[in-house]
């Protein structure tokens, strides 16, 4: 195949993955994100760029779905931790900088809030720990593998994490449950 | 309702936000510009697939065989650097060595007792430490250096280049293990001299630091 062939195919399916895909890969930024669209929108940016550099293993993977939320994760942990970014001190509260953000219409406001607040309070990696296995559905090991990190990790990273959501969440609604 | 569904919705709550939605061609035009870029720079230093000892070597001999040193035609660098990557004067580690500013949007991805890699943040170079295009590379050895000679805060500094990059030598402090610490830097990357001598300048060389074989 062709320079300009192969070239035309990797854009036409980058085009299509990110016209199917790419509101999932915000939603999921966004939690991981604590709801910083800003930051949110960087992360889903780098992570597609990341992957069209890549394309070939993309295309290879099983679920280049999977792949690329691999990927989000990773680069949302490494921004995170980047010693020169500082976004949490920007913000003076992390529901505010959603107070701009229109929320979906049948979303429980209070709910919404109350879950950034919590969101924002955990580390990085506890909130990966949190999106990856609760609104993902990934399994202990799986989301080990994501992290790369051991399932005792991922198991006492996510306790600590439940804990503290149920603290957080519980103090609105007590009949909410967090497990 | 279940636990697990209390969790879900009160994360939807966050996730399902309504957003505008983007337009896919944004997406590609931003891919295809740091595709190019990552193809510029390896076009530039010649390599597709680098090794960590051929561009050690490389950066290396390009300090060392580049233009001819005159000790007695030093001048001075501004102290306040200007140009496309903004230094921060924030401090950072990268054992054993340790830097007094920080280069924005540019990350250590590698440091080892004879070299620092550090490379943009942009995703537009290899993810693999030992590719060293597009790259800042921060190294340490015994070499005689050379080029032209500039002068920033009493201390000497050499520069030299050629095939797209720019390399620039200084010895380390009496106070650090003996020795020259270099820097190599692509050139159009948003860097330029006073702001790489001042970058230079900023590296301290702690006691864990090894001689390359350069």
């Amino acid at each position: 195949m062709r320079d300009d062939e192969r070239s035309t195919r990797r854009a036409t399916e980058f085009v299509a993955f990110t016209h199917a895909h790419r509101a999932d890969l915000v939603r999921t930024a966004a939690l991981l994100c604590a709801g910083d669209e800003a930051f949110a929108e960087d992360v889903v940016q780098t992570t597609l760029t990341r992957l069209y550099l890549s394309w070939p293993r993309v295309r290879r993977a099983d679920s280049p779905l999977a792949y690329a939320r691999r990927s989000l994760t990773h680069v949302f942990i490494d921004e995170a931790r980047r010693a020169h970014r500082r976004r949490e001190t920007t913000m003076a509260e992390p529901a505010d900088a959603l107070g701009t953000e229109p929320a979906a219409a049948d979303a429980d406001p209070a709910l919404r809030e109350a879950m950034l607040a919590a969101l924002a309070s955990l580390g990085p990696r506890q909130r990966a720990v949190v999106v990856l296995r609760h609104w993902h559905d990934l399994d202990v090991a799986e989301t080990a593998r994501v992290l790369g990190c051991s399932t005792g990790t991922v198991k006492s990273q996510n306790a600590r994490a439940l804990a503290h959501l149920r603290t957080h969440l519980g103090a609105l609604d007590p009949t909410l449950e967090v497990s | 309702m279940c636990p697990t569904d209390d969790l879900k919705r009160a994360l939807g709550s966050v996730a399902d936000a309504e957003r505008p939605v983007a337009d896919p061609a944004a997406d590609l035009a931003r891919a295809r510009s740091a595709a190019s870029a990552r193809t510029r720079r390896r076009l530039r230093l010649g390599l597709t697939g680098a090794t960590t000892a051929v561009v050690l070597c490389v950066g290396a001999a390009l300090v060392l065989d580049r233009a001819p040193s005159d000790p007695g035609t030093a001048t001075s660098v501004p102290d306040a650097p200007s140009s496309g990557v903004r230094l921060v004067a924030e401090r950072f580690e990268a054992t054993p060595y340790t830097f007094d500013l920080t280069p924005e949007g540019w990350s250590v991805q590698a440091q080892r007792p004879a070299a620092v890699t550090i490379a943009p943040d942009d995703g537009s170079t290899s993810s693999s430490p030992d590719d060293f295009a597009g790259k800042l590379v921060i190294l340490f050895d015994g070499n005689r250096p050379s080029g032209r000679q500039l002068e920033h805060e009493g201390r000497l500094f050499w520069v030299s280049g050629d095939s797209g990059y720019t390399a620039l030598a200084t010895r380390t402090r009496d106070d650090e293990p003996a020795g020259v610490v270099r820097i190599q830097y692509p050139d159009g990357a948003g860097w330029d001299l006073d702001s790489m001598v001042a970058f230079l300048a900023s590296v301290h060389v702690g006691p864990g630091a090894r001689q390359g074989l350069g």
